[in-house]
């Protein structure tokens, strides 16, 4: 793509976040998404392939409607309280309307039928920026919110950590199972939103950390499926062998960084008396970790049987910027002992 | 007056349906066309008098003309309106739908009425819809350079959506 327009594109992505994270009026928080959604649009469909054009115009859809439903919902609240503030709103109909629209905006359970499809049709580059940027700014107005209604986050947050874990199950495409994966966490950020919104931003984070760091290793490996990760031991070996600690992590094992908002949101879960909800995530957190280990069996813990020629080639310094990988790995896999100053830093 | 208000309204729901009923452009744009003037008129009811004129000039002139041209070029040599059954067993069920919802909804037809006229609780210099504009101007100088730079933006989005002829994202037509 040209650059100059590249340059705007992504201005225009920092700018609608940033219009979002400043607004305390709904209708100017309503801009900043749409022009979030607008400004990726270009990127998505950037190699002109149906399939990415297919994924772009899902996107679109879905993006839009929970706009609209957005706008309708603080139109509202204006209506019956006659003010437009983010955090005033006390109405059970607008809360409600509001929340639904941001979970299709992110992608909860029962609102995550595009995600796995139009991930699908992205490269991994551009899968990324829509799965770590693009949730930034619906979670911070999800914070802002008062919730109406308490068993809505949690019926929205389990379902999600379910469909996140049974739906990743049967795949071998390596972005459909982030797909799934980025539910499931969205699922557990969404458990412990209205008791304790600090965990949230710290399961977001981490999320995004963890995310990053799998996105780049499969970049850098070029693998879209499970099949072609089977030869990366010998391409990459080091990138081999610390994807399945990512992995772990994504999963939730202790003592990888992972475990933080996973054991934090239990115990907090457990503090509100919801402690069957949490056996229950919990459990969810299995399916996952299933797909999980099955990814880490193809790329790492097995060498699939190959001509000798295959398995020895010429380890060239790679072109791509592994700096970036470097460091959200290491943060992937040693952040646990932290979690008093990162909890700290993270009080809201 | 609350007669005409009547009128108004259920030309809306018409539209609406006819709308969402219509599976090929040119006549779910038709139903737009409906209901964009009927809502200008709701919106005259309610005092709205400029930006009415103002969705009739931009809305209806610019924005559907040009969707009129656009969807002439993607032409559909036999489009389906509600000559045909399943399109017009569908507008009857959206039209069921509205009319029993709203009975479900409603305590009764005589206490109270579902029309609304004018409702400013006191009297004002000018129009609300034009102090808005002219606020739009003035106090709310910063927003209207970001709405400006947000249609700039707009502009390049869609420009490289539709750049390329036939290499390019969307169909050559």
């Amino acid at each position: 793509m040209n650059p100059y327009i590249l340059t705007i594109l992504l201005f225009a992505m920092g700018l609608g976040t940033t219009i979002t994270f400043a607004s305390s009026h709904w209708l100017l928080a309503w801009m900043g998404l749409e022009i979030n959604t607008l400004a990726i649009l270009p990127l998505m469909c950037q190699s002109h392939h149906p399939r990415a054009v297919e994924a772009t115009i899902k996107y679109f859809l879905t993006q839009a409607t929970a706009a609209a439903m957005l706008l309708f919902a603080s139109i509202t609240n204006a209506w019956i309280t006659g003010q437009w503030n983010l955090e005033f709103m006390s109405y059970s109909l607008p809360t409600t309307l509001v929340t639904v629209a941001l979970a299709l905006k992110i992608g909860l359970a029962p609102l995550h039928a595009w995600m796995p499809e139009v991930l699908q049709g992205l490269d991994l580059t551009t899968g990324l920026i829509l799965s770590t940027w693009q949730k930034l700014a619906p979670f911070y107005l999800l914070l802002q919110i008062n919730p109406s209604n308490t068993s809505l986050l949690l019926i929205l947050g389990l379902a999600s950590t379910l469909v996140g874990g049974w739906g990743g199950l049967n795949q071998n495409q390596l972005r459909k199972i982030l797909a799934y994966s980025s539910i499931a966490h969205l699922g557990w950020m969404i458990l412990v939103l209205q008791f304790f919104p600090s965990l949230t931003l710290l399961t977001l984070l981490m999320y995004f950390v963890m995310t990053f760091s799998l996105f780049i290793s499969f970049k850098v490996n070029n693998s879209t499926t499970i099949n072609s990760l089977s030869m990366s031991w010998s391409k990459a070996p080091i990138i081999s062998s610390m994807v399945p600690f990512i992995l772990l992590s994504l999963g939730g094992l202790p003592p990888l960084s992972g475990f933080m908002p996973k054991w934090l949101i239990l115990q907090e879960l457990t503090k509100q008396s919801l402690a069957p909800l949490a056996t229950l995530a919990a459990l969810s957190a299995l399916l996952s970790l299933y797909f999980y280990l099955r990814i880490s069996y193809a790329m790492t813990l097995t060498m699939s049987p190959n001509i000798l020629l295959n398995a020895l080639p010429w380890r060239l310094p790679s072109n791509q910027h592994t700096l970036p990988l470097a460091i959200t790995t290491s943060l992937t896999i040693c952040l646990l002992p932290l979690t008093p100053a990162i909890i700290t830093l993270l009080t809201l | 007056m609350m007669y005409m208000m009547y009128f108004l309204l259920f030309g809306l729901v018409l539209g609406l349906a006819a709308v969402a009923s219509n599976p090929s452009p040119y006549f779910a744009a038709l139903g737009l066309v409906v209901v964009a003037g009927i809502g200008c008129g709701v919106l005259i009811w309610h005092g709205g008098s400029f930006l009415s004129l103002i969705l009739f000039l931009i809305y209806l002139g610019g924005m559907l003309v040009v969707f009129a041209y656009s969807a002439a070029l993607a032409a559909e040599p036999y489009p389906e309106g509600w000559g045909s059954w399943p399109v017009l067993g569908l507008m009857l069920g959206y039209l069921l739908g509205v009319v029993s919802v709203g009975t479900l909804f409603s305590s009764s037809m005589y206490d109270e009425s579902w029309m609304v006229c004018d409702e400013f609780g006191e009297f004002y210099f000018v129009r609300g819809d034009m102090e808005g504009v002219a606020t739009l101007y003035s106090s709310g100088g910063f927003m209207l350079a970001m709405g400006v730079w947000v249609l700039l933006v707009t502009l390049f989005v869609v420009l490289e959506l539709t750049r390329g002829m036939s290499r390019g994202t969307l169909r050559a037509v």
